[in-house]
């Protein structure tokens, strides 16, 4: 450890790739406007099949995911390991590497998506040359985290990287068995896995891409940048341990739940039910642990809008992982899937935990890594209100459209006939559409304003050199 | 305090937690995902369930690029007003030649599962030129580019079939050799309503279903 | 009082923060108004006009529903209300905020008289008619809770700011918990009749 060649933190890559997750924030939620708005008026499509909504729609998932999503864990996870571990990152070459690669396979990914290159498995859509390449620059993330931490100098490995960890380990297990196909072409291949079978490892996969990468990783998130922000260790130690192994062990399981009375395994499908409400409680458990952190924290967070992203990504967090079970419920779930309240689900999850919580985090990160402050305050509070009101309204206008569709879909009149025709029910979605929309707006240009925002943060600065502390020798890791 | 103590081990030991992680984390696909790959019964056609013919593959694949299983799904659940309104429900030996599955997590269109028969190719056809001709309020986009397009265009058709038997279904020599030829003239519009026709036509002969 | 409570707002929650006498047995009262008016209207309209679920047909519920019916919403509306006064005296001493039940009664139904004041809407029960008018009052509803708490629980905007957050996380549970119930009974027979 005494030949580092650098002694402060690589710290440039982590602010490029900020910037790439805003980018990709910024498009693949104009393609969400651009669907939902498509699901009001189909002509806006112009005939092209480019801007089709079969074809647009993955392309939306993949780039809030993998663009958005991966961007932000990459930047926060270099951040944290570096000072968790006190060392600079292990080979920054690499992880340079890392960082432009994956936004180049994105980039090519999402225009073969509108190429019409597809294997159909939700979140995992790319085709195999993509999925290569995925794999070779996830391997690439795996040896700079955890070549970082085997650096370390300090002796205990901290919360956050166990559940970065998590994310990095099991998405790359889930990634490689999901997409296992074989090849005829460039831009075609079959799955090894057929029919009912190919449908449970995708959900086993799809559910645990939800799990591992946008519960676990954001869990990584918030386990450093909340005690950070707060000013406050984590309040309870024991807590974080238990809830970490009882959320790896149960999410697994949880998958065959979007299968329900299809024609899988009766036993799966049970198995699934049951594990997914005993998830509520690790699931839980964090959130408590979350909670109870900030409300310990002093009184010096006037003015931080920083914070109360955080805080309400939890209390939606809270939301989303009690929906989820209770959706899991074979009863419910009857009714609920294939409606828009799935929709409305995974979307309380996507803008209430996961985008709240990046936001959040990066307008704390940005002005520490420029050594600046925050380009407008202000900003960032009505960014708070436009994210609030968004997501809220989001989450309302599909619970109501995806209770009624489920509904309306299964009522029986008094001589035993179906009440509605399909065409009935589905014309009368327009209006909850265009709630979505209106919501989605809200949502969108809030994010803008902070693209905006932390743009003209960053412009003009250079990012600071920070150097690890001195450790203290009773703490030093034995080599 | 002895699960703790262990766990401090863990905690320092980059590699124990790397393979706790994973060990843990295999678990649950060990004992609920390995034995589904297994089940024989999840494997075998059902009586009337054949491999898709060249037409109707190139056909599927259409389907595919176009994400028609983004809106569509290819499901009926054993519930009453589901059978009612699609069909018999789908059962496991319909699906094994279907590589990747095509069930679909969303229905902003109707379940087209047992689609095969309901409607004419001409009305498919002018169904996917202009949707809002034929039913009204439709939301669905409109695919004229279908119609431009020679079904030959979508892929080595011999290469997919060679692949599919590679993975297990049984295409003889003769039909593969014959695939090129069968697809002569046709359209991708033509090759995807003839995927259309056949979905769910297979069903098995003992149609008596006991509904939920 | 009721002017004050629903165009200055602020006002109120300021005499409510002095424990200002006559704000502090005011205000509780008008709990009446927040269970029993919803349901009311509700009642009306769907004996008059019937439901209009998004399908062509109204839905008209006989009077055994429509009692049943009402009875429920009154239920449900009680055991909301009680419930976030309940976990909101709770949080409060996490949040090192004021635990007096009076207070958390009053600002509970200050938060709540725009809500209330939307439910007339149920007068012409067509679903999305409802969602219209009820989700901007709902929105106003959260604005106050945000406004209103730190300055009735004596607490700093930062502190009211996460109690607040936290708040809107127990609603959405409790919100989506209704849904899931009521699926749950609905599918078991409950309503009427569903082919599962």
């Amino acid at each position: 450890m005494d030949n580092d060649k650098q002694q402060f933190y690589y710290d440039d890559v982590v602010t490029r790739l900020v910037q790439f997750s805003l980018i990709w924030a910024v498009i693949a939620m104009s393609a969400g406007i651009y669907i939902a708005a498509e699901l009001i008026w189909p002509a806006l499509d112009f005939g092209q099949f480019w801007l089709s909504f079969g074809r647009l729609r993955p392309l939306h998932t993949n780039g809030i995911i993998f663009g958005f999503g991966i961007s932000a864990l990459m930047a926060t996870a270099f951040y944290s390991v570096q000072r968790t571990c006190h060392v600079p990152l292990f080979l920054p070459k690499l992880a340079w590497f890392c960082c432009y690669a994956w936004q180049v396979c994105i980039l090519l990914g999402g225009l073969s998506l509108l190429a019409g290159w597809t294997s159909t498995k939700e979140y995992a859509e790319l085709e195999w040359p993509f999925d290569i390449a995925i794999t070779v620059i996830w391997v690439c993330f795996g040896v700079v985290f955890f070549g970082t931490i085997a650096n370390r100098k300090i002796k205990p490995i901290y919360i956050s990287n166990w559940f970065y960890g998590g994310l990095i380990i099991v998405i790359a297990m889930l990634h490689i068995v999901n997409n296992l196909a074989l090849p005829v072409s460039i831009d075609k291949s079959y799955s090894l896995f057929a029919g009912a079978q190919d449908a449970v490892v995708q959900w086993w996969y799809g559910h645990n891409a939800v799990g591992f990468l946008l519960t676990g990783g954001f869990l990584g998130m918030m386990y450093y940048f909340l005690p950070k922000q707060a000013g406050q260790p984590i309040w309870s130690y024991r807590l974080s341990v238990v809830a970490f192994w009882a959320f790896t062990y149960s999410y697994i399981w949880a998958g065959p739940h979007h299968l329900h009375y299809t024609a899988i395994p009766d036993w799966v499908q049970s198995l699934a039910m049951v594990m997914s409400l005993i998830l509520l409680a690790p699931s839980w458990a964090t959130m408590i642990n979350g909670i109870m952190t900030v409300s310990k924290s002093s009184e010096k967070l006037r003015d931080n809008p920083s914070l109360k992203f955080i805080v309400l990504s939890l209390a939606f967090y809270g939301l989303a992982t009690f929906e989820g079970p209770m959706m899991a419920i074979k009863s419910v779930n009857i009714v609920s899937h294939f409606t828009d309240w799935t929709v409305g689900h995974v979307h309380s999850g996507a803008l209430g935990w996961n985008a709240m919580i990046t936001y959040g985090t990066f307008y704390f990160l940005v002005p520490r890594l420029v050594g600046g402050t925050l380009y407008s305050v202000r900003l960032a509070n009505i960014h708070f209100w436009l994210a609030l009101s968004g997501a809220i309204l989001y989450i309302l206008a599909m619970w109501a459209a995806g209770v009624s569709q489920g509904l309306l879909w299964l009522s029986i009149d008094e001589l035993g006939q179906l009440s509605y025709t399909f065409n009935e029910i589905m014309a009368s979605m327009t209006p909850y559409y265009g709630l979505r929309l209106v919501a989605g707006l809200l949502f969108f240009s809030g994010t803008v304003l902070m693209t905006f925002n932390l743009f003209m943060t960053i412009k003009g600065r250079q990012t600071v050199k920070v150097n690890p502390p001195v450790v203290l020798a009773s703490r030093e890791a034995t080599a | 305090m002895n699960a703790l103590s262990l766990h401090k081990k863990i905690e320092n030991n980059a590699g124990l937690l790397i393979f706790g992680i994973l060990f843990v984390s295999a678990l649950g696909g060990l004992v609920q995902v390995l034995p589904v790959l297994f089940q024989e019964s999840l494997q075998t056609a059902s009586a009337n369930t054949m491999p898709y013919s060249a037409v109707e593959l190139q056909g599927r694949d259409v389907y595919i690029r176009e994400g028609c299983h983004v809106c569509h799904s290819q499901q009926i659940r054993p519930l009453l007003a589901e059978v009612k309104r699609y069909g018999p429900y789908s059962q496991a030996g319909e699906f094994v030649y279907d590589r990747p599955f095509l069930w679909g997590s969303k229905r902003t269109g109707p379940d087209l599962h047992r689609i095969g028969g309901k409607y004419s190719d001409d009305w498919h056809r002018i169904h996917l030129l202009d949707p809002r001709s034929v039913v009204e309020n439709s939301i669905m986009p409109a695919y004229p580019w279908l119609l431009n397009r020679a079904a030959s265009a979508g892929g080595d058709i011999q290469k997919k079939m060679s692949v599919l038997v590679k993975l297990g279904h049984p295409y003889s020599a003769e039909e593969i050799e014959n695939a090129p030829a069968a697809l002569e003239g046709l359209t991708e519009m033509d090759v995807l309503i003839a995927y259309l026709q056949v979905l769910g036509t297979a069903l098995p002969d003992d149609t008596n279903q006991k509904v939920h | 009082m009721l002017f004050k409570l629903l165009f200055y707002p602020g006002k109120v929650f300021n005499e409510l923060s002095i424990e200002d006498k006559h704000a502090i047995t005011t205000v509780p009262r008008f709990l009446i108004f927040v269970l029993l008016l919803p349901p009311l209207f509700s009642w009306l309209g769907a004996s008059q006009f019937g439901w209009r679920l998004g399908g062509s047909e109204p839905v008209f519920l006989d009077t055994t529903g429509l009692v049943v019916f009402g009875f429920f919403y009154f239920s449900i509306l009680a055991v909301g209300f009680f419930g976030t006064v309940y976990i909101s005296r709770w949080m409060a001493t996490t949040y090192e905020a004021k635990t007096s039940q009076s207070l958390h009664f009053s600002l509970f139904t200050v938060v709540c008289a725009p809500l209330v004041i939307a439910s007339a809407a149920h007068l012409f029960p067509d679903v999305f008619f409802n969602v219209l008018i009820l989700i901007p009052a709902l929105i106003w509803s959260i604005t106050l809770l945000y406004r209103g708490l730190p300055v009735v629980l004596g607490i700093s905007s930062e502190r009211g700011m996460l109690m607040s957050s936290a708040l809107v996380g127990w609603l959405l549970v409790a919100a989506v918990s209704l849904l899931g119930i009521c699926v749950g009974l609905w599918i078991n027979g409950a309503a009427y009749v569903l082919g599962v």
